[in-house]
């Protein structure tokens, strides 16, 4: 119950305090010190309230788990119940069968629940969006029915769950063991997803969420990260059946479908993707039948009336609306601030992108993209690339035109490793990368663009650049539950917040690093793509038509950047039909027709070849 | 879940009795044996007649909105309760039924306005809708049980008096009723939604609504109209299963989840299939009772389920519509 006070009022303190670090250290010291103490209070309170306490401290560690698949993968699990109930029935068996420690249980329970949950989050390469919700679903449907029916669940009865070790005589004024593992336990959650929403990780995690084609040409590991974020989740949910366990009997209606949706409920109405939310959400649904002390049934109709009230009002939740309402503004003029001078300094120490790798004068004209062979279809019909040669020399602009429909999205899209070519093979840089995911290319240094800007919206182009040198930051997934507390964290932050804004400057969109990338226009959301695919310092780079939906005054302005970003010696495989803008920039073009490669030459060949003149150009 | 189990068919009660006799000849065992597969097969059409009416109720509400109901189970609940409020109070089946029937359309009409509308109108991608149809459930579940009562209360027997035999097989006239109406629905409903304009609507509305919009369809209507029909195909369910169930406000919960399986089974794509799915699931419920033991309907569908959601994850009767991020590998969806 004071659990909540604490909680709720901290958001204020942060944003006041956002500026200077020290201050936020000492909030964050005040903070936790408060936390603590309520602890203390719940520790040594009467039973019914720290029951109430700690029931919802647990659904709250459920909720945060949930959060951190939903809020920042985008896959709404309902097997939170399944893993919840994994941690519980798991600790009581065989807490009451083997006597080994509760400690040693907690670790078996960490690792099973885990291991389940890298299984089911495995499934979420095969179906995503509702279809995984539903898979989920049955999974801890399966769970309730096989702890109803089986002998040693104990039936729809439940078992009694262990008793939690008491304190060394000395601690006991502390009070209540169970109720500070549980209050740490919840601390420790919400601490490690706070940490994870400051790290680098997480814009790499929304976009994997929204933009998971961007993620993967960024060289992220969008599979792994997806399964092991799952399994930390699941791990996290089985911890709190564990935790669950010791709050008394465990029996199969506490786990059944409708606690996982629930924990659903509690993360939307609290709010989704918010470190606050769940808990607020978690409290309200656990609490509201013990403070509300009415008729049962008209307190269950006031509960439903206002969870649809919630929902359709602040459709965010009551966190994201507190969020946008109060915080948007001290947000807003809280972080700039650190990040602008960060960014001037960015200019003159990483000069943008002068990691590139400026390909020696010697090598200059050796070959550095070559497909031999390509065949493609998409399923039925007739084969959108036949036999296609593609050679792309180091250092060149390498224009590929085409009628709508010849393929040329095709062929990026199988050199970058989205698609895998039914026959011939692709060296790129002297690898042969036919076998390699898009990721792995991207590691090799073969960055692309997408036709249709792939951002995350709710970032900004700053945060979105940063998602482009994911790669380049050892350790980030191994540190990102820490990070803030990490100097090195902090250092590499600072050094990324560089990165990024020197290569928006370098594309000459300096001016909007700290604008989301859903307020700004079309064209700079074209150059953040670019700076994010130039920040890595790339030496391939295929540009999937950049001009598109762009002024003039913006076209000529990509045509300067892609001018300089070539003196720096960078390969380009640039994809367009506005022949007026690329040819004066191509060394070399290639046009397709129908699937097949009509001409390969310079700009000029192209333009006085009769059947070019035909298909394209339309003459 | 027990307890929509245990109610689904009065099979057990009516059964002759040398079904279960264990000391006939091989001759009569062997005709036994297949009187009893015969004897699940339609009994557990029946039940599954019942849960695919469910499915489909969702499955319709779902094609037009992109939206799981899950206030659907109520939604079948409340016109079981009004229906057998009606009747207590006097009244013939003639007009209860009807004014039951009513009622449900009525509530899911209203479950849009309250639960589906303002979220859609937010944001059609997020999850909010999961919240005001579980809110939903809650409420109309709790307001019966305010009303009337948590305790169960009769319903009129429309034909479950009657009883018809088959090849031996014995079953109630109302199963028998169950198992013709549910067709006829499905078929009825099928026709429509391939013939008319209305049902193309949906499909077009589903699948785009801005578009949908733009070349002149009023959303609004379509939908009001699918939750409508989706509230009279809960509340035809509802009137199939009183007789056997009786009037409880808290039956929604156990056949809303068998419809969820019905459909998810079948496939969410296409109504009609909810009710394929809800056939097999019902014999298979049955068939698990019968052949394994009595507790065995409580987890053979969920074993089914599981394995058919792992081999196929749209469902057994579904056609080939994309949804959800499916992704085959090496396809990509931007040419």
């Amino acid at each position: 119950m004071d659990g909540k006070p604490v909680v709720l009022s901290s958001p204020s303190i942060r944003a006041r305090a956002g500026s200077h670090p020290r201050w936020r250290g000492v909030a964050g010291a005040v903070i936790v010190l408060a936390y603590l103490a309520a602890t203390w209070f719940v520790a040594n309170a009467s039973l019914s309230v720290q029951s109430l306490v700690l029931v919802a401290a647990v659904f709250g560690i459920l909720a945060i788990s949930l959060d951190l698949v939903a809020g920042m993968l985008g896959l709404y699990s309902l097997g939170q119940g399944g893993f919840f109930a994994i941690g519980a029935y798991l600790t009581t068996i065989l807490a009451a069968d083997t006597h080994i420690s509760v400690f040693v249980l907690l670790a078996i329970v960490v690792a099973v629940s885990g291991a389940i949950g890298l299984v089911i989050g495995a499934m979420s390469l095969r179906v995503s969006g509702l279809y995984f919700a539903i898979t989920t679903f049955i999974f801890t449907l399966v769970l309730t029915v096989l702890a109803t029916d089986l002998q040693i669940t104990g039936g729809t009865q439940g078992l009694l769950g262990p008793s939690f070790p008491d304190f060394p005589a000395a601690l006991a004024p502390l009070g209540a063991p169970a109720a500070w593992c549980i209050l740490l336990a919840l601390l420790a959650a919400a601490g490690a997803v706070w940490s994870l929403r400051r790290s680098p990780l997480y814009p790499v995690l929304l976009a994997i969420r929204d933009a998971e084609p961007f993620a993967e040409a960024a060289g992220v590991r969008t599979s792994l990260i997806k399964i092991c974020v799952f399994g930390l989740s699941a791990a996290m949910a089985g911890t709190a059946g564990w935790l669950f366990s010791f709050l008394g009997v465990v029996s199969p209606g506490q786990f059944d479908w409708a606690v996982s949706l629930n924990i659903l409920v509690m993360v939307l109405v609290g709010g989704i993707n918010t470190t606050l939310g769940p808990l607020v959400g978690a409290a309200f649904v656990t609490m509201f039948p013990a403070v509300v002390n009415i008729n049962p049934w008209l307190q269950e109709i006031i509960y439903g009336t206002l969870s649809i009230f919630a929902i359709t009002v602040f459709p965010e939740g009551v966190v994201g609306l507190i969020r946008r309402s109060l915080g948007g503004a001290a947000e807003a003029s809280s972080r700039p601030a650190g990040r602008v001078a960060a960014g001037e300094k960015g200019v003159s120490e990483a000069g943008g992108l002068s990691a590139l790798p400026a390909g020696a004068d010697g090598a200059a004209h050796d070959v550095i993209v070559e497909c031999r062979g390509i065949e493609f279809g998409y399923g039925t019909g007739p084969k959108a690339l036949r036999n296609v040669d593609l050679v792309v020399r180091r250092g060149h602009i390498h224009g590929l035109i085409g009628p709508n429909g010849s393929g040329k999205s095709t062929l990026a899209n199988v050199i970058a490793g989205r698609l895998s070519p039914m026959a011939g093979r692709i060296v790129v840089n002297g690898r042969q990368v036919d076998f390699l995911s898009p990721s792995s290319r991207a590691r090799f240094g073969l960055r692309r663009t997408f036709q249709a800007a792939e951002l995350v919206r709710e970032l900004t182009t700053s945060e979105n650049v940063a998602v482009g040198l994911y790669t380049q930051v050892p350790g980030v997934a191994r540190r990102a539950a820490v990070w803030p507390l990490l100097p090195s964290g902090r250092r590499d932050s600072a050094r990324l917040r560089d990165r990024a804004d020197g290569a928006l400057q370098s594309v000459e969109a300096g001016d909007w690093t700290q604008k989301r990338v859903g307020d700004v226009p079309h064209g700079i959301e074209q150059l953040t793509q670019l700076a994010s695919v130039c920040v890595a310092g790339p030496d391939i780079i295929i540009l999937d038509e950049p001009a598109t939906g762009l002024s003039s005054t913006e076209v000529d302005h990509l045509a300067r950047v892609l001018g300089q970003l070539k003196v720096r010696g960078v390969t380009m495989i640039i994809i367009e039909h506005q022949t007026r803008f690329l040819f004066p920039l191509c060394d070399e073009v290639t046009v397709l027709n129908a699937g097949e490669v009509i001409l390969t030459g310079t700009a000029d060949e192209v333009r006085a070849n009769k059947t070019v003149r035909q298909v394209y150009l339309g003459e | 879940m027990r307890s929509g189990v245990d109610g689904g068919g009065p099979c057990g009660a009516d059964l002759p009795a040398p079904l279960f006799g264990n000391s006939r000849g091989t001759v009569r065992r062997q005709a036994g044996k297949e009187v009893r597969a015969l004897q699940f097969v339609l009994s557990g059409l029946a039940i599954g007649a019942v849960y695919g009416l469910i499915g489909m109720a969702l499955g319709i509400s779902f094609y037009v909105t992109r939206v799981i109901n899950f206030a659907q189970g109520q939604i079948m609940m409340a016109a079981i309760m009004l229906t057998a409020a009606i009747t207590a109070s006097g009244y013939s089946a003639w007009l209860a039924v009807p004014v039951g029937l009513a009622g449900s359309c009525v509530i899911a009409v209203l479950s849009y306005f309250v639960a589906v509308r303002p979220i859609l109108a937010f944001d059609r991608a997020s999850f909010g809708w999961l919240v005001s149809t579980l809110g939903f459930a809650v409420v109309v579940e709790n307001a019966a049980a305010y009303v009337w009562g948590p305790t169960s209360r009769a319903f009129p027997p429309i034909l479950n008096g009657v009883s018809a035999h088959i090849a031996g097989a014995v079953l109630t006239g109302q199963q028998l009723l169950a198992i013709v109406v549910a067709l006829l629905f499905a078929a009825l409903f099928e026709v429509m939604r391939k013939r008319t304009l209305f049902g193309k609507l949906g499909v077009a509305i589903a699948a785009d609504p801005e578009m949908a919009s733009a070349v002149g369809a009023n959303i609004t209507v379509v939908a009001i109209v699918a939750f409508a029909i989706s509230g009279f195909f809960s509340g035809v369910a509802g009137v199939l299963i009183g007789p056997s169930t009786f009037a409880n406000p808290y039956l929604g919960n156990t056949y809303g989840t068998f419809g969820f399986i019905a459909m998810m089974i079948g496939g969410i794509e296409r109504p009609v299939a909810a009710m394929f799915g809800g056939l097999l699931l019902g014999i298979l419920s049955e068939g698990a009772n019968a052949l394994i033991n009595s507790q065995a309907s409580d987890w053979f569908p969920f074993l089914v389920l599981v394995l058919i959601l792992i081999l196929t994850p749209r469902g057994l009767f579904s056609a080939a519509a994309p949804f959800g991020r499916w992704r085959v590998p090496g396809f990509s969806r931007r040419g």
